[in-house]
């Protein structure tokens, strides 16, 4: 444990305007400091129309903000040690500042600018837009973006946030100009709902003034509201999309599951682990690599957000084995719900999870994403401390039951995108 | 105000008997522990028929030794909340295992046991075919892989630097267990290794396990000289290749010194300038890739005029001349010769003026504060210490780091001038086979 705190636990602030300050001690020995930004500015809140804002409004705070412009910051960063990164999902946008831990106020100060202060050039935005407009072909190009576009779209009715990667298409990026930008920002990025997440040396008092100081421009007003259409549960189905000229078909199975903030989300967590979320450890690594041969990559995640989540089983394989392949990864889901985990290896999978959590300490930028995972879930500040406890008292027949419900097999979509096995 | 320097952490250093060399990295107030075992075997030591031989049997590492059998080496890591991995390179062949500071002998165990001692068996090695297989096809999914795997192609005749670490298609599908386990016995063993341990541990006891459990094992290991020399380059050579896709792609390589060469921190300047991100010293950011930085000579050339979506350079010095490469994504409706002629631009303007004195001061404050925060966790500390010590010495990274901030502009200008020569030049051009547009 560091002098300065406990890093596995998390501190909450006052609320200034809205913006709710949280802060993590760095890991001992660390001489970095991280700080993050998180705004209700996932593509979900797009504008009707205008699929693709988001994004672009994300992507563009890391150019130019306030008197920098984009050379004018890259420089700065470049001088005070620091790097900025943008991050754009579903619910959220968020920007992290990282750079050396005795600069941390220098640094919240730059990323307060980054935030409130973009510039919006008009040329900065033509080449996000080109950039955008490239991803989008990539997205359906590629097959494993594409298995995973077309799983999305099956699951989600049209609206619904979980159902596109947020970049728009051809038509809605043509509607995003600098004046739409400016709007959504306003909305999204300066008021209402906002997290500030830091990691560092400094007390959560100082950490308080300093915010308080830098985000003064803040202002308190209720956040917009994602509007999240109703999910139907499918039915068992099946999406193909040809894609010739490649080696390799990318398969995704997976539906509609809980959100983070479910009781059930230990079980459904562990459950995902034991499928294929604990590497060389989960069955699908086992039965279709090291013992089938068959792939290269076969795991399994579950995404659990604040209003929902899906869990996707995926590999990678010959179009000659991906009918087998699917049968693999199926008779595996079935078999999570059928039967009940052994003892033996549930606890070594949750053994493994809990072990891991030192790995998670290495450094400032590790621990940090623990800590904007916990605040922007409203976790209790002592969360990851109890995260132990809440696994161990996980019983088998509780992973069985989260398998049905929250990974549930029967309602599965299964996507493949790829050459087809005939050529 | 950024630090300067290489913050390392002391390092204690030793050579065993049999030839292993040992590099610890004791922090006291790290919660976990890092094992790197480097074998200084890679794609370099390969020749047709056995391409993608060293990948291999980096997979067979993990499937079985005498005290660990096929699966236990993963579980003895997973079990107690650890992660391992390993990756092949041209120069060399790393293993990484962190895991809790209170289960360093997990990892120590079983590297001992798989350095000499690994079973590549017949029907292991069958089975991992197929693994290889689609390991090299989810690549092959990627333009970029297509186009770089034909680059070095076109540059290289008779250096094994020709093929990817990957391996050829045919090779994997006809290369046989004894092969293998030949391959293994000979570059694998304590001669031919680097053994890093880095994080919290006690320095003494951690000294005396690993000289109980690695000095028994037999001297072997050979580090072989690569022995085929490539001629000079005498003329430019180009190649198209057609495929799915989303817009033009490119990538222009030219042959570029060793590590060991005088010019080497001229050209990592050079590529500073024209990539935007120092390839060795980077904040934040280690060797994982390169972000867009608007300093960059080709991101304000290309990028940013609407030219390309992407624009980078790209050099990892190697044991032995390699490529410095330049690869850019079109913007739509871009066209490749348009795309070639503005690269061409970017890098005679370079070889004709230099670089502005702007330009040096940002590449060094970069190098500044890549330097001083690049120590921060056992796995990645495990990770500089080893590549150095694995290419060179660990006092390499300092070398180059001074060296570095003392190169001039002129001397970056003669860098390009050598590099940048028609006669040297390989170019590779992906036409993408109609544009991807959703239905």
């Amino acid at each position: 444990m560091s002098s300065r705190g406990d890093p596995l636990r998390i501190e909450y602030g006052r609320e200034l305007n809205g913006l709710a300050v949280v802060r993590q001690a760095s890991p001992a020995g660390a001489a970095s400091f991280s700080a993050t930004y998180v705004g209700p500015a996932g593509w979900g809140f797009d504008p009707t129309g205008e699929a693709g804002t988001a994004r672009v409004v994300n992507q563009l705070l890391a150019s130019g903000a306030g008197p920098f412009d984009r050379v004018a910051l890259a420089r700065r960063l470049d001088r005070a040690g620091a790097t900025l990164t943008t991050e754009c999902a579903p619910e959220s946008g968020e920007v992290t500042i990282w750079g050396p831990a005795e600069d941390w106020e220098a640094l919240l100060s730059l990323l307060a600018t980054v935030v409130l202060r973009p510039r919006f050039e008009a040329a900065d935005l033509e080449r996000v837009l080109r950039q955008l407009a490239e991803r989008q072909m990539r997205e359906i190009s590629q097959p494993a973006s594409r298995a995973e576009r077309e799983l999305y779209r099956a699951i989600y009715p049209e609206g619904h946030p979980y159902r596109s990667a947020g970049l728009g298409d051809r038509r809605s990026i043509t509607r995003i100009d600098t004046g739409r930008l400016r709007r959504y920002h306003r909305t999204h990025y300066t008021s209402g709902d906002a997290l500030l997440v830091v990691t560092g040396a400094a007390r959560l008092a100082a950490v308080e003034g300093a915010a308080r100081r830098v985000f003064s421009e803040f202002v308190e007003h209720q956040g917009p509201t994602l509007r999240l259409p109703p999910v139907r549960r499918p039915s068992a189905r099946t999406v193909s999309v040809r894609l010739d000229g490649r080696s390799e078909v990318d398969i995704r199975i997976g539906g509609d599951s809980l959100a983070r903030s479910d009781p059930k989300y230990p079980a459904a967590f562990l459950a995902n682990e034991v499928l294929g979320g604990r590497a060389q450890l989960s069955r699908l690594f086992q039965r279709i690599r090291e013992r089938g041969g068959l792939v290269y990559h076969a795991s399994s995640s579950l995404e659990a957000m604040r209003f929902g989540g899906h869990w996707t089983v995926g590999a990678g394989t010959a179009p000659k084995n991906a009918a087998k392949v699917v049968a693999l990864l199926t008779r595996e889901l079935e078999r999570m719900e059928r039967q009940e985990v052994a003892g033996r290896e549930l606890r070594e999978v949750r053994e493994s999870s809990i072990g891991e959590i030192p790995l998670a300490l290495e450094s400032t930028a590790d621990a940090h994403e623990l800590a904007v995972e916990v605040a922007y879930h409203r976790l209790p500040g002592d969360y990851l401390l109890r995260w132990p406890t809440l696994l161990r008292s996980v019983r088998p027949a509780e992973v069985r039951e989260a398998a049905g419900s929250a990974m549930n097999p029967g309602r599965a979509v299964t996507s493949l995108a790829g050459p087809s096995p005939r050529r | 105000m950024a630090r300067s320097g290489v913050r390392r952490p002391n390092i204690r250093a030793f050579r065993l008997a049999n030839g292993l060399r040992v590099l610890l990295a004791a922090d006291d107030e790290s919660p976990t522990a890092s094992v790197w075992v480097w074998y200084r075997v890679g794609s370099k030591n390969e020749h047709p028929g056995i391409t993608g031989a060293s990948h291999w049997v980096e997979h067979m590492l993990f499937e079985g030794s005498p005290r660990y059998p096929k699966g236990t080496i993963d579980r003895a890591v997973l079990r107690v909340g650890g992660e391992l991995n390993a990756f092949t390179d041209t120069d060399f062949t790393a293993y990484f295992t962190t895991v809790p500071r209170d289960h360093l002998s997990v990892p120590l165990d079983f590297e001992a046991d798989r350095m000499t001692r690994a079973a590549i068996t017949d029907e292991e090695v069958a089975r991992e075919r197929t693994v290889i297989h689609s390991e090299r096809e989810g690549n092959e999914n990627w333009p970029e892989f297509r186009v770089e795997e034909e680059l070095f192609q076109l540059a290289f005749r008779v250096h094994p630097y020709r093929w990817d670490a990957l391996g050829r298609r045919r090779d994997i599908e006809q290369m046989t267990a004894e092969q293998l386990r030949q391959y293994y016995r000979r570059f694998y063993g304590p001669k031919n290794a680097v053994l890093v341990v880095a994080g919290g541990f006690d320095l003494k006891a951690t000294e005396t396990e690993v000289r109980r459990r690695f000095s028994p094992l037999p001297a072997w290991g050979e580090n072989v000289s690569v022995r085929e020399e490539e001629p000079a380059p005498s003329g430019e050579r180009r190649a198209s290749l057609r495929g799915p896709g989303t817009t033009p792609y490119i990538q222009i390589g030219w042959r570029s010194p060793s590590l060991s060469d005088p010019a080497t921190p001229a050209v990592l300047v050079l590529d500073t300038i024209l990539g935007g991100e120092s390839r060795i010293f980077s904040a934040g950011m280690g060797w994982r890739g390169r972000r867009e930085h608007p300093t960059a000579r080709l991101y304000r050339a290309l990028v940013e005029k609407g030219i390309a979506v992407r624009a980078t350079s790209g050099w990892s010095p190697r044991v032995y001349p390699s490529l410095f490469t330049v690869q850019a994504q079109a913007a739509s409706g871009v066209s490749l010769d348009r795309l070639e002629r503005s690269i061409e631009s970017v890098v005679g303007r370079l070889t004709r003026t230099g670089p502005t004195r702007r330009e040096m001061s940002d590449v060094h404050a970069r190098i500044r504060r890549g330097a001083a925060l690049a120590y921060e966790g056992a796995t990645g500390t495990g990770f500089r210490i080893g590549y150095f010590a694995t290419l060179d010495s660990v006092t390499l990274e300092d070398d180059l780091y001074h060296r570095l901030l003392r190169v001039t502009p002129r001397a970056v200008q003669q860098a390009a001038r050598d590099l940048f020569r028609p006669e040297a030049r390989v170019v590779v051009r992906y036409e993408p086979t109609g544009e991807a547009h959703d239905e």
